[in-house]
């Protein structure tokens, strides 16, 4: 187990990136403290995966460094890194055993036998997998691969993180919430650092301590579930986290002040900002919503109500024909056509400036 | 309609067995007739239509005017065929493995160009290559030697197996070997603890084809051997005479092809059973 500490690391597929686009990776730092649950969040092709694997030595990083524990392991091969991974779909070895599978890091290692019988032993209760441990690995569920191949990470001690490249894609819904709780409860248990990479926010939600967002090669924010929902650094984040985004209103400059003819709200237009656009992020679950028009900054006439079993979002038309999404628990009581007084706390209305969150709103 | 289906589908498969299997029984009963049975018209039944003898399958282990023995023939045949094969895969394979999982750059030749100068090996006729094989193998003093053969056919079957393994390799996720590397093995020990295992399907086809090239090759077992060293396939037409020994040549041909029959009938097994299903997703 080890502090990993990316130090502007970054990495390029070809030979001589020019500008910042040929990154697939753009230079990062990071730390990753130990036995914590971490998240790397992104859409597809953002590089997430190519940061796992240069965090495993699969792909040796084109710059910067790599620490576990402020030694340098950069140039290290993978196999001395003691690094687990669990990639996307399962791999396991299809022509040993579970028992096999499991002890097979271990005999690479040249564990004492008795030694590996017992850790494999561990492990296997650790996973609910005694029952199986003598069953062509090939026979399993994709579930249960899966936790083959967590598995493998796990008898080994001395592991510094397990990486975990979407290990859920290919898992049931039901058995993907099982996994994910296992995941929790055996860092729990272990101690042992692990790095989740998904494009799912509720997973990343639900299992992490700090989210780490990405996009296009490009650190956005880093931070615990709140902080990314409740101060998203920049709209991406608001955009990307939460579900649905954050609503963004364009504000326009007047008089010192920053305001919006669609709502009756205001933020300091901030002084020697050379910046081109204003806008208001508010979280659809701050919106709240009256059929009195007393205390609200606006109005708006919903054009949708859509169920979500006790949640419902109402989509909103405002006067000047922004649509912007609210959340609420009492959609059932509205409908079509009705129009509703609105009003949100000022604190939850955060200014962004040319896309990033204004250090007044942080 | 599945009855009817099933019903069709049998038929055609009784058929089609019978028009495979038909030429073998054919042969089997030939190679106990005598001149008789054979030049006077078609017979079929032994005892009724003809005398059975055993004639054709005795010349084959007799020297002299009689017949030839094939018994030496059959071990050159075997052992060029098995040292060629094994090297071929042993050589192909490795090569394969490096050819799909590592990026080689000679000046402008890249993996694709060099997977396709293996295969280009084959583009050409035998014929071409009868006089330089001959050529070389005299100044190696190797002419009418097995290790002469050997050299040759692994040169010829090197191709196959690397174009059968970098194929079958391809098809092995590259996560398996990642995950081996990650699990502490080093790419070498990953390749044979963890991949090699899992590709048996692909060597026993690979096998299979260089066993087939290599044991039904009758050019270069012609053109480069003498009186030293012979093959099957050659010594099978050395029985041509005057009177053709059909009886002979019938029990001949049964003999040299029951080795790859019974190899068929081995691996099987392996090459349908799809060892690889299960490795990954």
């Amino acid at each position: 187990m080890a502090k990993i500490v990316l130090e502007n690391l970054g990495h390029s597929y070809l030979p001589n990136p020019k500008g910042e686009h040929d990154f697939a990776l753009k230079p990062v730092n990071l730390t990753w403290q130990d036995g914590k649950t971490y998240a790397l969040l992104g859409p597809s092709g953002c590089g997430k995966t190519t940061m796992l694997n240069i965090i495993s030595g699969l792909v040796p990083p084109s710059h910067g460094r790599l620490l576990f524990d402020d030694q340098d392991v950069t140039k290290v091969p993978t196999s001395a890194r003691n690094i687990a991974q669990v990639f996307q779909f399962p791999v396991i070895y299809s022509t040993k055993t579970v028992r096999q599978n499991l002890a097979f890091p271990l005999e690479c290692r040249g564990m004492a036998p008795a030694k590996i019988k017992q850790r494999v032993a561990e492990v296997a209760t650790l996973l609910d997998l005694d029952y199986a441990l003598d069953m062509p690995a090939r026979k399993l569920s994709a579930d249960q691969k899966q936790l083959i191949s967590l598995g493998r990470g796990l008898v080994r001690e001395d592991v510094s993180a397990i990486l975990l490249d979407e290990p859920l894609t290919v898992i049931d819904p039901q058995m993907k919430f099982m996994l994910r709780r296992k995941l929790r409860e055996i860092n729990r248990q272990t101690g042992m650092t692990m790095i989740l990479v998904t494009h799912d926010q509720s997973e990343a939600m639900s299992f992490a301590d700090e989210i780490v967002v990405m996009k296009d090669g490009l650190l956005q924010q880093s931070g615990t579930p709140e902080e990314l929902f409740s101060r998203p650094q920049n709209d991406f984040v608001g955009y990307f986290i939460g579900s649905p985004p954050m609503n963004m209103i364009t504000l326009e400059p007047n008089l010192g002040l920053l305001c919006t003819a669609a709502l009756n709200l205001t933020k300091p237009l901030p002084l020697e900002s050379n910046a081109t656009v204003y806008q208001m992020g508010i979280r659809p679950e701050h919106i709240v919503m009256a059929a009195k028009e007393t205390n609200s900054i606006g109005m708006g006439k919903i054009i949708k109500i859509e169920h979500l079993g006790v949640d419902g979002i109402v989509t909103l038309e405002l006067p000047t024909g922004v649509v912007i999404k609210a959340k609420t628990r009492k959609h059932t009581e509205m409908n079509v056509g009705n129009t509703m007084g609105i009003s949100v706390c000022d604190e939850d209305a955060l200014l962004y400036i040319d896309g990033t969150l204004s250090s007044s709103s942080r | 309609m599945n009855k009817f289906y099933h019903t069709l589908k049998t038929i055609f498969l009784l058929g089609w067995s019978i028009f495979v299997v038909f030429p073998f029984l054919w042969a089997l009963s030939t190679s106990f007739k005598d001149a008789n049975a054979i030049t006077s018209g078609a017979t079929y039944i032994p005892w009724v239509d003809f005398e059975p003898s055993t004639q054709g399958w005795t010349s084959l282990f007799t020297t002299g005017s009689r017949g030839i023995n094939i018994i030496g023939p059959f071990i050159d045949s075997a052992a060029v065929t098995l040292i060629a094969s094994l090297v071929s895969l042993i050589l192909g394979t490795l090569a394969a493995y490096g050819l799909s999982r590592f990026e080689y750059r000679l000046g402008f030749v890249k993996n694709a160009d060099i997977t396709f100068f293996f295969i280009s090996q084959r583009i050409m006729p035998p014929i071409v290559l009868a006089i330089p094989f001959f050529l070389m193998l005299k100044e190696l003093g190797a002419l009418d030697t097995i290790f002469g053969l050997v050299l040759v056919y692994v040169a010829l079957l090197l191709p196959i197996a690397v174009w059968v393994m970098t194929d079958f390799f391809a098809g092995i996720p590259k996560e398996l070997d990642e995950m081996a590397m990650t699990d502490g093995c080093t790419p070498i020990g990953a390749f044979f603890r963890v991949i090699l295992p899992n590709s048996v399907p692909g060597l026993v086809v690979a096998g299979m084809f260089c066993l087939i090239f290599g044991w039904n090759d009758f050019f270069f077992a012609f053109t480069l051997t003498f009186t030293e060293t012979q093959l099957l396939p050659v010594s099978i037409v050395s029985l041509n005479s005057s009177v053709t020994p059909w009886w002979s040549l019938s029990a001949f041909a049964l003999i040299s092809v029951a080795p790859l029959a019974l190899v068929a009938v081995v691996v099987e097994r392996y090459m349908s059973r799809g060892t690889m299903s299960g490795a990954i997703r």
